[in-house]
């Protein structure tokens, strides 16, 4: 089915599947099937930040002052996150929005891609004040081998998605070949490469940055690199609500709360989801791995990172019904819950003097006794 | 109340979360945002009710609660994950 930027046909989107129904002509907010995601739309705005609002000055200062083994791990570790937000900054939009079709989902998968161009550009922030030329830092995350095999995991999903939604929105369903190879296109194979790209971004946000989170925050621990960490609580703060809206999505299929054959491919593609989350897992611990292949840091070391990762897999596993497949049951890094804790993140902006900060605030009762001291 | 099996109390005129509550009595629960959107304070509710001061926007089960942004308006039996 082609795609149209303003579908003509009147729909009601309160009866259409969040994908794969009729294309959004509307952007009405007025009427919602699913209200959770204009909630998560608010509360990410309520977030909205700028990464030259934190100083990173002194950062550069304290980078001097790490060991090559330490410098290897925070330059790495940017490295990764540049990687993950590029993605993350266009696949949501590129892969979903062309078969989205209620205006809420629509409209908070922009504002969730928006917010990952703000972490994109808090790198750049970042690298810039460490390093006079960041360039070789940048061009290594196409070369650096450990960054690519993850890479292609994380991409391969979105561009099967992507590339089936082009051919079934070209040419319909049924067999089409294409530089000589045949590609079968149904709705329910269309589905199926939906439900496993949505696992694969939710593995995404669940852990994958977090071998990164744990670093700089052990960083912080130590008060050094403590610029970095503050632009690091703010990306940790907005992939939270990130992985609220995934596994939204996940949920509300599963539980036959929206398209019911997607609750059919749910139970079938049940296994096929739990391995992508474990490859993630697995990967993670890699990561950590090769982390620390010059030598540990202060408060942190491989293994217990590697259980912090399988700690949070149990619990972001079990919240979208995939139980908790490992031993551990207590937090290895409790220190890390302090910072990713809001409370600790927020800027109160009239602190600040950002003036934007004011726009609105205007008091809008005016009783007729205000006028009394006026005379004409 | 009662968690994981085991007595606790919480009194009615108490102004904590039950999150709050929980750590003063020195149960750890797992928490990121301790403003109900991450949902990493889930935890299984087996009897009982609460009542919400923040809307929690975390995916929770019918049968789940989020301590960090929620009082118990009777007596409740939790299990932690």
């Amino acid at each position: 089915m082609k795609y149209t930027t303003f579908n003509q046909e009147s729909n009601d989107t309160m009866k259409e599947p969040m994908f794969f129904g009729s294309p959004v002509n509307v952007a009405r907010y007025d009427q919602q099937k699913h209200p959770i995601f204009e909630k998560l739309i608010e509360k990410q705005i309520s977030f909205f930040w700028r990464p030259e609002e934190v100083d990173v000055s002194k950062d550069r200062m304290d980078f001097q002052k790490l060991s090559d083994a330490e410098r290897h791990i925070f330059t790495s570790n940017l490295k990764y996150q540049t990687l993950l937000d590029s993605v993350q900054g266009r696949s949501p939009n590129i892969a979903f929005l062309p078969i989205i079709s209620i205006p809420e989902l629509e409209t908070w998968v922009e504002t969730w891609s928006f917010f990952e161009t703000i972490h994109s550009r808090s790198y750049t922030h970042i690298l810039r004040n460490l390093f006079t030329d960041p360039s070789e830092i940048f061009d290594d995350i196409v070369v650096n081998e450990e960054i690519a095999k993850r890479a292609t995991d994380i991409s391969k999903y979105y561009d099967d998605l992507i590339f089936a939604t082009q051919l079934w929105q070209t040419k319909g369903e049924g067999e089409h070949v294409v530089d000589g190879e045949t590609h079968l296109i149904t709705m329910r194979e269309l589905k199926k490469k939906l439900y496993l790209c949505m696992n694969s971004v939710n593995a995404l946000e669940a852990i994958r940055f977090y071998v990164s989170f744990a670093c700089t925050f052990a960083f912080a621990e130590r008060e050094l690199m403590e610029g970095n960490s503050k632009i690091i609580r703010l990306i940790a703060r907005d992939e939270n609500i990130h992985l609220t809206s995934t596994q939204h999505v996940l949920n509300l299929w599963a539980k036959g709360k929206d398209d019911p054959e997607m609750a059919e491919i749910a139970a079938e593609c049940h296994e096929e989801a739990k391995a992508i989350f474990l490859k993630a897992v697995q990967q993670e611990k890699e990561w950590a791995h090769y982390l620390f292949k010059n030598g540990s840091m202060l408060g942190l070391n491989e293994e217990i990172l590697c259980q912090y990762v399988e700690y949070i897999a149990n619990h972001r596993m079990a919240a979208i019904g995939m139980g908790q497949p490992f031993e551990i049951k207590s937090n290895p890094l409790p220190w890390m819950n302090n910072y990713l804790n809001s409370d600790n993140v927020q800027v109160a902006p009239q602190e600040t003097e950002i003036s934007s900060y004011l726009v609105g605030q205007i008091d809008s009762e005016v009783a007729s006794d205000d006028f009394e001291a006026f005379e004409l | 109340m009662r968690v994981d099996g085991l007595h606790s109390v919480f009194s009615e005129s108490d102004d904590k979360s039950l999150l709050e509550h929980l750590e003063s009595n020195n149960i750890e629960v797992h928490y990121h945002c301790r403003e109900g959107y991450c949902g990493a304070c889930r935890t299984k509710l087996n009897e009982g009710n609460v009542d919400y001061h923040i809307d929690p926007l975390a995916f929770i089960d019918d049968d789940e609660i989020l301590p960090c942004c929620c009082k118990p308006t009777s007596d409740i039996d939790i299990t932690l994950y």
